[in-house]
Formats: structure tokens, C-alpha cells, sequence
């Protein structure tokens, strides 16, 4: 049963990925043996550094990409294809450039299976309530072309919660924007997401970031990856009491469990950029 | 000193001017210095003969009847080059298929398919029509499946998670995608398909002896081969440039209108 307590929202059970290199015809190891169950109205950051599959593993769940080895189940079905029902909000906004900001946020309800039961007055209603929520009245019959970066991303966001899903998959979603931006959209999308509201009436969420500090904002629990292959380092649970917009950021947990995180990831991260070893941990190198 | 629109506007179009003008001038004093009963063609002479021609009706006639041809050739070629080139885009196995077929013909120009044409068709419209459809379809299905193949694979992922269907995302996706690319194919054929027209006639005309094919260019075959009349000759040139001109114009508003967001 699919509303079985007990069962979790998300489950993937030792899922892995590997590509075939077109050339060589050599196969990489992207995602390798990842285990994870994600409960109804949970907030999941994945955070890692560059390569280590997040992407794969967010695409894997909307169904656009096949498991190598492994199986996603959502409510005890398994993931065979995207759907509406899992949302996905892509890093470089992906709105279509010919229609305006409320063609946009309509374009699943106009054309795909969340506004199948709805009439066309319903759905109306629906799109202008999210562009609503938002904040975009007064910008309907705009082009993605005449909007700021952060007003396109609103768009996106506008347009995953219009088709109604109960899992929103969020690929480094403020990436691209300002820092002030950033910090706007962050509290929003708290708010969105119901972080005053009842656990039972939050939605899902899985957010992709390569920012610690916003990890741990929103999180209630942060995927710590690790490259090559890409696998689960620490699944860390942040204990940061709820409402958390404006205020967290000051708790004195906040540091401690960036700091936590960054150690985590840190010799990697240095790799990754091609830096010295001994630039990882200075004050060993200082010591010794 | 800041310039109103319109006067900008004005100087735009003086500046456009100044050299057709120029050479007009110098090719009418020229033409002055020649004998009385010169045939060469001249300036005033041609105004005189575009009088002449516009008065019997005949010019306006006989472009119309080529733009007609036109106009149905590529009609034919649009309808059937839009088709194939969204489905060479969106299927591997189509484009796998038909490419050989259609990179083989391209370089075959469209006055080469002229004989097998006129063997197979006769001498009137069908076979003008062949080769107007034929000469456009090139443009239009290189540049549909090349606007296919540029649009971002982003935007059909996020219909694919919108529960959209395999054939809306083609016509509401990959479609409005292609757009910009599929117009300019059309207006690149619309280009393409006046120009073998005009020359289709030309040698349609010679082959039946200035009978009936009509249209423009056969008008020019008869100034030519039996009437030799060079003012007229030039009347018709004029024309096929200023119809050009217009057809080009025409497609850029369209292409405005049907394309606000790249604005």
C-alpha cells in the first residue's frame, strides 16, 4: 500500500551508473552501490564536489536517465520513465524561449498529464496562482529573454509546483544567480516548500548545490558524495531547528556542521582544482 | 545633436539611394551619346517600354503566372521538407536513411533535372512546378533538420517531466525550437525557387518555340529570340529583381510576426 507509514517516500536501493565512453568504448563508474530512503516531506541537499554524480543520481530519479545496476522505487513502485509527479527544476532555468512567463508555468498543464481533470478555467486559475506565489504578477506576457536570472529561475520554480508534484528534484537551482538573489530565493523556497507548515503537508524535496553553507540552511539531512565513482560519503542530519530563514545562519551549530561537511569533502575538493595535498590541511604542514 | 527616428530613418534610406541613382544618371548620359536608331537599352527607353507593357496588361500578367508557379512549388517543398526534416530530427534511423538519398541530389542544380522534366511533364506548369518545388526543397529540409538538431535537449527533458507526450514535444517543443531555422530555409527557398522559376521559363520558352508556357521568363525568351527588343529585355530584369526584393521583405515580417520572443 502506497500511503503505508512505515514505507518510505523515496528508496534507492544499491543503485549504480555507468557510462560507455563513445570512442574507447571503456566504461566509467559514475554513481557505484548508492543506498538511500528519503521520507515523505523530507528536505535532502546532496552536496559533493564536481563529478561525483549528484546529477546522475537527481536524473536517475526523474526517470531520464536507467540505473546500470539497482532500483529506484517512489511510494513502492519502481522508477521505470519520468512523470509528473516527479518535478525536476534544472540548473540553467530550461524554460521555453517562445512562450511568455505564463506559457511557461502552464506548458504542463496545457500539454502534459498534470492538467489532464482540469478544465481550462481551472487551469487558469492555477497558473496565475503560482505566478502569484512567486512574485511575477505584472510580468505575465514577458519572454524568458526580457527576465533577470532570478526572475527566470521564479519562472522555473513557478512552473514545477503549477504541474504538482510530490517530489521536486532541484538541480542546482540558484547556482547561476547573485549572492543577494540567492539569499531571496533560498527563504522562498523554504517557505514554498512549507517549512512552517505540517511535515505531513511538506513536499518532498532532493536540491543539488555545491554550496555547504545553503546545504545546510535548508537541509533536514545533507548527502555527503565522494568522486570516483560517486558514492555516499556520510548522510549528515541537520538538527537546526525549524523556521530557519534569516535566523540559522546565526545558530552556532550552523558553523560546526559546515565545517563538518567541508572536512568531508575538502582533499577532494583541493584535488579537484588540481592543488597541492599539504594546501588541504595547513596547519599540519605548519606542525610538522 | 541627438537625431528623431525619422530623420535618421530619412538619411538611412538618401544614403541607399545615392549610387543606384548615380549610375542610372551615367548610364542615361551615355545612352545619349549613341546614334538615333540605337537598340541599346537605356534608361527613359526602358521607362517608356515598362509604360508600354504595364498598358497591354501582358507583364502583370505574365508575373503573375510565375509567382503563381512559385507560390504552389513551394508550397509543395515547404509542406514536404518541414515534415521529413522534423522526423530526420527527432529519429536517428530516418535521418540514417534518407540523408545518402538527399546529399546525393543537392549538388544536381535545378536547371539539370530540366530534360527528364520536360521529357516526362511537357512544357507547361507541371513542369514548372518540378522545378520550383524541387530547387526549394533543398533549403528547407537542410535548414529543418539543422534547427532540429540545435535545440536545446534541456527543454525536451523538461517536457519529458511534465508528462508530455512523445508527439506534443515534437509539435510544441522541438517544433517552436526549430523555427527560427525553418524560416530561414523558407526564405532562403522563396529566393531559390524565383530564380529557377524565372530560368525554367527561359528554357522551357526556347523548347516550345515561344508558345505556351508563359510567365516572365518566357516573355523575356520572346524579347530575346523573336522580337529583339533590349529595353524590354531589361523591363523584365527589373522586375524579377524588384519581385525578389519584395518576396524577401515579405518573409522578414513574417518572420517577426512568428517570432516575437527573438525580438
Amino acid at each position: 500500500m502506497s500511503d503505508n507509514v512505515s514505507s518510505p517516500k523515496l528508496r534507492l536501493s544499491g543503485v549504480s551508473k555507468s557510462f560507455l565512453a563513445p570512442r574507447t568504448g571503456l566504461s566509467t563508474l559514475a554513481v557505484a552501490e548508492m543506498s538511500l530512503d528519503i521520507q515523505t516531506g523530507e528536505f535532502i541537499c546532496i552536496v559533493g564536489p564536481s563529478g561525483c554524480g549528484k546529477s546522475t543520481v537527481l536524473n536517475m530519479i526523474a526517470g531520464l536517465d536507467v540505473p546500470t545496476g539497482g532500483v529506484i522505487q517512489k511510494d513502492g513502485q519502481t522508477v521505470t520513465g519520468p512523470g509528473a509527479d516527479r518535478g525536476v527544476m534544472f540548473q540553467d532555468y530550461a524554460l521555453m524561449p517562445w512562450q511568455t512567463v505564463e506559457g511557461n508555468v502552464g506548458f504542463g498543464l496545457r500539454h502534459g498529464t498534470p492538467g489532464q481533470h482540469l478544465n481550462k478555467a481551472q487551469r487558469n486559475q492555477r497558473i496565475a496562482h503560482f505566478i502569484d506565489l512567486v512574485g511575477l504578477r505584472g510580468s505575465e506576457h514577458k519572454y524568458p529573454h526580457q527576465l533577470s536570472g532570478g526572475m527566470r529561475q521564479r519562472v522555473a520554480l513557478a512552473r514545477l509546483l503549477a504541474n504538482g508534484p510530490d517530489i521536486l528534484l532541484l538541480d542546482e537551482p540558484l547556482g547561476a544567480l547573485d549572492a543577494q538573489t540567492r539569499l531571496i530565493l533560498q527563504a522562498e523556497l523554504l517557505r514554498i516548500w512549507g517549512e512552517t507548515a505540517a511535515v505531513a503537508e511538506r513536499k518532498t524535496a532532493i536540491f543539488i548545490t555545491h554550496d555547504i553553507e545553503e546545504a545546510v540552511l535548508l537541509a533536514d539531512r545533507v548527502v555527503v558524495m565522494s568522486t570516483n565513482p560517486g558514492r555516499v560519503r556520510e548522510v549528515v542530519t541537520i538538527d537546526l531547528p525549524r523556521p530557519r530563514a534569516g535566523k540559522a545562519r546565526t545558530h552556532p551549530r550552523f558553523g560546526v556542521l559546515v565545517e563538518h561537511i567541508w572536512s568531508l569533502i575538502r582533499d577532494e575538493a583541493y584535488r579537484a582544482i588540481g592543488g597541492d595535498e599539504s594546501l588541504a590541511n595547513p596547519t599540519e604542514e605548519a606542525t610538522a | 545633436m541627438t537625431n528623431r527616428p525619422f530623420d535618421h530613418r530619412a538619411s538611412v534610406w538618401v544614403r541607399k539611394l545615392v549610387l543606384p541613382v548615380m549610375l542610372i544618371a551615367v548610364w542615361q548620359i551615355w545612352a545619349s551619346t549613341l546614334p538615333a536608331g540605337s537598340p541599346a537599352p537605356a534608361p527613359l527607353k526602358v521607362l517608356q517600354t515598362l509604360g508600354d507593357l504595364l498598358s497591354t496588361g501582358s507583364l502583370l500578367s505574365a508575373t503573375v503566372q510565375s509567382l503563381g508557379r512559385v507560390v504552389m512549388g513551394f508550397t509543395m517543398a515547404s509542406v514536404l521538407g518541414i515534415a521529413l526534416g522534423l522526423m530526420m530530427g527527432a529519429s536517428q534511423a530516418v535521418r540514417e536513411n534518407l540523408d545518402p538519398i538527399i546529399e546525393s541530389f543537392r549538388p544536381i542544380a535545378p536547371m539539370a533535372i530540366l530534360p527528364i522534366a520536360i521529357l516526362w511533364l511537357g512544357t507547361g506548369t507541371p513542369t514548372a512546378l518540378a522545378i520550383v518545388a524541387y530547387a526549394s526543397f533543398f533549403p528547407v529540409i537542410i535548414n529543418t533538420v539543422h534547427g532540429v538538431s540545435r535545440v536545446d535537449r534541456k527543454l525536451v527533458l523538461a517536457a519529458r517531466t511534465m508528462g508530455i507526450s512523445r508527439w506534443t514535444i515534437l509539435t510544441r517543443v522541438v517544433l517552436p525550437g526549430a523555427l527560427p531555422s525553418i524560416l530561414l530555409g523558407t526564405r532562403l527557398a522563396m529566393g531559390v525557387a524565383w530564380t529557377a522559376i524565372i530560368a525554367a521559363e527561359l528554357a522551357v520558352g526556347a523548347k516550345s518555340g515561344g508558345g505556351g508556357s508563359g510567365g516572365i521568363g518566357q516573355m523575356m525568351f520572346v524579347f530575346y529570340a523573336y522580337n529583339i527588343d533590349l529595353n524590354a529585355i531589361v523591363v523584365c530584369m527589373a522586375v524579377v529583381g524588384v519581385v525578389a526584393l519584395l518576396i524577401d521583405q515579405l518573409f522578414r515580417l513574417v518572420e517577426k510576426r512568428l517570432i516575437p520572443w527573438k525580438a
